[in-house]
């Protein structure tokens, strides 16, 4: 068996195209921008190279708004972890026992996931308008008149405004993820805790949790890395506004590439969450170790 | 009294449920009337209100103007190979980091990573400046190489999770019976992998089907244009009809929801079935 | 299996015979170009007219437009700019916009082709084309800002047109007294707001140093013209001028609110028309001048001017038929485009004009008539300004800075 294992053009064959593409259009774009993140550029003209200028400004700068960026992010991996993930464990804990309508509701709550976040994103603008909007018609139903704000218009209130909107567009990607994963479980495992004479809620704590690691961690890597990355819902929303109360470094990084033409320091944003997605992903791995993956390595 | 909190608590997890479904239909049924609407009832009224009226001028514009068709089959084309690439490449690479003994497997994998990190628009325009040199623009590889490489992070991460679900027993049994490492790969790992694979897929055509930033930048003829592309041509520099732009939403919604329903069902049934086999 | 592949097969098949049918012929040239008149742009029908019309005149030469999404475009432009991946002929903005392209030698110097042509495109709408005093574009449409407003809800107040600042206080108290925002503005999208401050410091300081403030030539921006029109903006704002919920709305949902008379009066330019024109009851709607705000402007020193142009890629194979066709078109795309009424034309006008709207015939009286034409903030100012510019007026309307701190930080981003 280990001959089989060690067949070097096996490995040679499968793992080319990968390597190739990886190389290609990830690794070379991610050195291009830690080059970039040295320059002052404004992408067209000939950069002029300052060294580590552009990192500088930003970790000092108190105006440019990236020190709230980055607590806007954390706060959107925190929601990510704590509250997206374990409801998409919830669904799909309960769809996935086999219950009236299953796949019926797994096939429903995938739906925000389906449509392109733009268009997501105008609904919400909808939802949140001071005048018409839902929100604010319900409130002034209830008689609670002084309840009502400019969702994504006031400083205090924007930021929760676009965390709803992201949080719940994703629940059912997780969901669909892990549904996908405990369905895999071999189902007698399942039926015998069953006869053991456990409730459904210590069969997933002791038996199906356990043996969802794997897709858990999957889970948690998407959502913590889409977190720090999130990037189309704010655009689409506010764009970090008014007054950066909503900015998170991809935004940054987009206004400073695009917008202002500064192209050497909108890449040294960008590799900020570059390095920060890859330390946390790795983090995540190391944690939460799977039996059997480092075994034989 | 156990049976009773029992049923109390189903009954709660329905209520759950039905809450949440209708939060999840929702768009689709704004969306809907919203392809009926003109500008003053999109901007001026409540996302609930119901059209004026239900006639289909929208959808006639939407579908008379540009070349809707056939950005509609430049999607799917760009799509399709796409997510077969995808899932062929991820399939192999993920067996041989997680199934197959070499150095280094477990650096690679970490490597692999990567591809989750790298923003998009910071990847712009050195991926831009590198299918220049390779003379891909105006191609359609030029769209699904990079969806592909940007895909391939999630697609390997996937399958890995899934791999592990796999006993090693059954290689070795196959192993036994005189299968090369290829045979193993083709005969035994791959069929297993069906809810892996329509997982990917699903994902995977979400990303391709939408993308609009690579889709402008990477080609500018408009015999290779996308459907979401297309769509923009249906904007406006200073003054924008909304209508038609729902109308093509919807036009362009409605593949998706179908391959879902397709994908979503056949993800169940493979799942089911694979678990009554193991 | 096999019947998918096969399906796929004949889709890739399909694909590419599509593609080898749009073959040119013989040895006629093909000029490629890229514009923002998409299908759903007021200036498509324009662009198609004029190419049509040129191509029909120049059977050597077959134009090929490929039209962009506004906002995609600005990304497109610059990631082909820094390519190198331009078009024969291209669209974009003057002013601060192109000049990174002019100074990267990304734009051909049209000097000696703009001989043929003096008479008939008048030297004044090229102030935002030329650079280091050498032209590089060629507009095509000349634009302009002023307020617009609902007559109708005028006529029911008894209000007549305001000239001066204190008239314009007391249209807006009087509409407040009645429960009415007077303007329509949206704050979330900051150029909106910023097209209003142009106007309002415009009619401030004088059209001299409002350019000199906003393109960098050294005018301090902490005069008292600048700071006293700091004050008056924050005066609007304090006393209820815009509606509070104008930072958490859009530009279209600002503008339906006008449209629907919900508000009287809305600071854009002229590309507003548009939306008027398809509302239920047009003729409700007029245009006027900015009112004057101090000694130092007059009525007729107007916000606008040709910022949309043509430019020509100095890599073109095809270096004179490109030149002389991107201003053949212009000017046809001038003329079509001003009959549909999808702007006012910068090339002379030696047609006669059928149908034109009042509010059109009102704001090109108000470009013919004004003593100075200066172009907006967005088109004057470098990309990196005018991003800082914008986000500031959003912090002043939020209340994170007072007039004095607004002037400050605007001093300093300008003369950094």
């Amino acid at each position: 068996m280990n001959k089989v294992r060690k067949n070097k053009l096996a490995i040679f064959v499968f793992l080319l195209p990968a390597v190739l593409l990886f190389a290609g259009i990830i690794i070379i774009p991610i050195f291009c921008s830690g080059y970039y993140s040295l320059l002052d550029w404004d992408g067209i003209t000939e950069g002029i190279f300052v060294g580590l200028e552009n990192y500088k400004t930003l970790f000092t700068s108190k105006t440019s708004g990236f020190s709230k960026s980055v607590v806007h992010m954390l706060m959107l991996a925190v929601g990510a972890v704590f509250i997206q993930l374990p409801f998409a464990l919830f669904l799909a804990l309960g769809l996935a026992k086999g219950m009236k309508g299953e796949r019926f509701f797994v096939t429903v709550f995938f739906i925000p996931v389906l449509l392109s976040t733009v268009v997501i994103g105008q609904l919400w603008i909808k939802i949140y308008n001071p005048d018409y909007g839902v929100v604010n018609s319900v409130l002034r139903m209830l008689g609670l008149d002084s309840w009502c704000h400019t969702w994504l218009g006031e400083k205090s209130t924007v930021m929760w405004a676009v965390f709803i909107p992201i949080i719940w567009q994703y629940v059912g990607y997780h969901m669909l993820l892990m549904y996908a994963g405990i369905k895999s479980i071999n189902s007698e495992l399942r039926e015998a805790a069953y006869i053991d004479g456990a409730t459904y809620v210590q069969t997933c704590f002791y038996i199906l949790i356990p043996l969802l690691k794997p897709v858990l961690r999957v889970c948690l890597i998407f959502g913590v890395t889409g977190a720090f990355k999130s990037f189309d819902m704010i655009y689409v929303l506010t764009n970090g506004g008014p007054a950066h109360a909503s900015e998170v470094p991809s935004t940054l990084m987009f206004t400073n590439i695009f917008m202002k033409n500064k192209y050497g320091a909108g890449s040294a944003i960008a590799i900020f969450i570059i390095v920060i997605c890859f330390a946390t992903a790795i983090l995540i791995k190391k944690v939460f170790k799977v039996e059997g993956e480092e075994k034989t390595a | 009294m156990k049976k009773y909190i029992g049923r109390a608590g189903r009954y709660l997890y329905y209520l759950i449920l039905l809450i949440w479904t209708v939060v999840s239909i929702f768009p689709l049924y704004w969306m809907i009337l919203f392809s009926f609407k003109d500008n003053s009832e999109i901007f001026g009224k409540s996302a609930l209100s119901l059209p004026e009226s239900w006639d289909i001028t929208n959808y006639v514009e939407a579908l008379t103007k540009g070349q809707m068709g056939r950005y509609f089959l430049n999607s799917i084309l760009v799509t399709g190979v796409t997510i077969f690439l995808t899932v062929a490449i991820a399939l192999m690479a993920s067996y041989a980091v997680s199934r197959l003994l070499w150095k280094g497997r477990t650096v690679l994998n970490n490597i692999f990573m990567l591809g989750l990190t790298l923003p998009i628009h910071a990847a712009l325009l050195p991926v831009f400046l590198i299918l220049r040199s390779m003379r891909m623009l105006n191609t359609f590889s030029s769209l699904f190489i990079p969806y592909t490489a940007f895909a391939l992070a999630m697609a390997i991460m996937i399958c890995n999770s899934f791999m592990m679900n796999i006993p090693e027993e059954l290689e070795e049994s196959a192993c036994m019976d005189g299968c090369g490492t290829f045979g193993i790969f083709f005969r035994i790992i791959v069929p297993l992998m069906k809810p892996a694979i329509s997982t990917i897929a699903i994902f995977t055509f979400l990303q391709a089907w939408n993308e609009l930033m690579f889709a402008t930048v990477f080609v500018s003829d408009s015999a290779h244009r996308t459907l979401t592309v297309g769509m923009q041509s249906l904007v406006g520099t200073y003054s924008t009809n909304w209508g038609p732009i729902g109308a093509a939403l919807v036009i362009a919604t409605i593949p998706t929801v179908i391959v879902y329903l397709f994908m979503s069902k056949k993800v169940q049934d493979s799942l089911v079935a694979g678990a009554i086999k193991g | 299996m096999k019947r998918k592949a096969a399906l796929l097969l004949t889709l890739a098949l399909s694909a590419t015979s599509i593609l080898t049918a749009s073959a040119s012929e013989g040895d006629q040239k093909t000029i490629t170009m890229w514009t923002i008149a998409t299908e759903g742009d007021a200036n498509h029908e324009a662009f198609g007219k004029a190419i049509e019309e040129y191509e029909a005149e120049h059977p050597d030469i077959h134009i090929e437009m490929e039209a962009f999404e506004n906002e995609s475009y600005k990304t497109k432009i610059k990631a082909s700019v820094a390519a190198n991946e331009l078009p024969d002929i291209y669209f974009t903005w003057g002013g601060g916009f192109s000049s990174a392209f002019v100074e990267a030698g990304k734009a051909m110097e049209l000097d000696s082709y703009y001989e043929t042509y003096k008479e008939e495109l008048p030297e004044s709408t090229l102030k935002y084309a030329t650079y280091n005093d050498k032209l590089y574009g060629i507009p095509y449409v000349v634009s302009i800002s002023g307020i617009f407003y609902n007559k109708a809800m005028f006529a029911e107040y008894n209000l007549e047109e305001p000239k001066t600042w204190d008239e314009l206080i007391e249209v807006c108290q009087t509409f407040l007294d009645n429960g009415i925002t007077p303007f329509g503005v949206s704050v979330k999208e900051a150029w909106v707001m910023a097209m209003f401050n142009d106007a309002l410091t415009l009619k401030c300081v004088g059209d001299e140093k409002i350019n000199a403030a906003f393109t960098r030539s050294g005018q301090s921006y902490l005069e008292d013209g600048f700071l006293d029109a700091a004050e008056k903006l924050e005066q609007l704002i304090t006393m209820g001028a815009f509606s509070e919920s104008a930072a958490g709305i859009s530009n279209d949902e600002a503008v339906a609110a006008f449209t629907t008379g919900t508000v009287p009066m809305f600071v854009t330019g002229a590309w507003l028309e548009g939306s008027i024109l398809s509302a239920d009851n047009p003729d409700d709607f007029g245009f006027m001048p900015f009112p004057v705000c101090s000694e130092n402007a007059q009525i007729t020193d107007s916000m606008g001017g040709s910022a949309d142009m043509l430019m020509v890629n100095p890599g073109t194979e095809n270096p004179d038929e490109a030149a002389t066709a991107a201003f053949e078109i212009a000017k046809l795309v001038s003329k079509y485009g001003y009959m549909s009424g999808a702007g006012i034309a910068a090339w002379k006008v030696d047609y006669e004009m059928e149908n034109q709207s009042a509010i059109s015939k009102t704001m090109s009286d108000c470009i013919n008539e004004s003593s100075s034409l200066t172009v907006w903030s967005g088109s004057l100012m470098e990309a990196e300004d005018y991003t800082e510019y914008q986000a500031l007026l959003q912090q002043f309307f939020v209340g994170d800075l007072n007039a004095e701190d607004f002037v400050e930080a605007m001093d300093a981003q300008l003369n950094q």
